[in-house]
């Protein structure tokens, strides 16, 4: 079984050759996506053996994710597709046990999890923020998660053929799991572990990128074109 | 009175811009007569405000003015959802254009390692 890690990366020359090494234990191949960086995050993801591709213009996480996975699709023939992130939060060693999720099961999608089993450590405004999120979910996909923005996915190779980001931006968490309504995608959860860190928190989404989420959603169901 | 002046002059002063664009060959014959024929009206209608009322008391509106302004709001939210809707459609072009450039110039790993 031929597995495949996308890596959307921006800015993150210090972290990204350990994310791709870190995978590349795990998978068979590791795609990155520089999404316009202005730093060496290319140049890294390449000499750390990724296969590198770069945006020239910046589009944001769900368009990267969407190139890598159309490359990997056209070029690479991949059996499983695996969403990883480039900053180090998430844990490889967390792969092969959703690929076997995937494969044991009937299941096309393997959603990471980081509430399943117990709560991490993480600040109180994300854990709100999060479990709003959830409640969300249910109400406009539809879907019962324990997680619903994680971004760490196992995706069968029909399945990531099925499920096109069109929501360029932050939105598109939310988007790949309306696919997964829409397109009647057999789904389950897998408790991953999510190591947060001061540096990485700076970095990431802030709580308040959730109003963004919102805004692009609405604005999807609305100017759909 | 001074307000029927300054719109006037700013018909004028619209006019002459599109007429410079469309020499240069900016905008197209059809936008070009659609925007001179508005600037026209708005100057008969800056002229002769009461010309317009019996068309708004036709359609159940007391004054000429008060149906440009509904009739105005109306069009303008229109041509801003066109152009949103024209919008989106753009950035997702120009992410299809990004993508396949990225696709195209990928960096394959080296085989001996």
């Amino acid at each position: 079984m031929k597995t495949v890690a996308i890596i959307p990366a921006y800015n993150e020359e210090s972290r990204v050759a350990d994310a791709v090494r870190d995978a590349s234990c795990f998978v068979d191949h590791v795609v990155v996506v520089d999404d316009c960086s202005y730093d060496q995050t290319f140049d890294e993801a390449y000499s750390s053996g990724a296969y590198a591709l770069r945006h020239v213009l910046n589009r944001g996480q769900g368009a990267a994710l969407q190139t890598g996975t159309s490359f990997a699709l056209k070029n690479l023939n991949p059996d499983v597709i695996v969403h990883f992130d480039a900053d180090g939060q998430m844990q490889g060693r967390d792969i092969p046990k959703m690929i076997d999720l995937l494969s044991n099961s009937d299941v096309d999608v393997v959603l990471g999890s980081r509430f399943l089993h117990g709560c991490p450590d993480m600040p109180l405004s994300r854990k709100i923020t999060l479990k709003l999120a959830i409640i969300f979910t249910l109400v406009v996909s539809g879907i019962k998660l324990s997680d619903a923005h994680c971004g760490f996915r196992i995706l069968s190779k029909s399945a990531a053929k099925r499920i096109c980001i069109t929501r360029d931006r932050m939105a598109h968490a939310s988007e790949i799991l309306d696919l997964i309504k829409v397109n009647r995608l057999k789904y389950t959860e897998c408790p991953v572990d999510i190591k947060y860190s001061d540096e990485t928190l700076a970095k990431g989404q802030s709580s308040l990128g959730a109003i963004t989420i919102v805004k692009d959603l609405i604005k999807s169901k609305f100017f759909d074109v | 009175m001074i307000f029927q002046i300054l719109l006037i002059a700013f018909a004028f002063f619209a006019l002459a811009i599109t007429t410079k664009q469309y020499r240069r060959r900016k905008v197209s014959l059809y936008w070009y007569i659609l925007w001179t024929l508005l600037w026209l009206a708005v100057i008969i209608v800056a002229l002769l405000p009461q010309a317009t009322d019996p068309l708004a008391q036709l359609v159940g509106v007391e004054r000429g003015a008060d149906l440009l302004v509904y009739i105005a709001i109306v069009v303008l939210a229109y041509g801003l959802y066109r152009v949103l809707v024209r919008l989106e459609k753009v950035q997702k072009e120009i992410t299809e254009v990004v993508r396949k450039v990225a696709i195209d110039k990928v960096q394959e790993p080296k085989k001996d390692e």
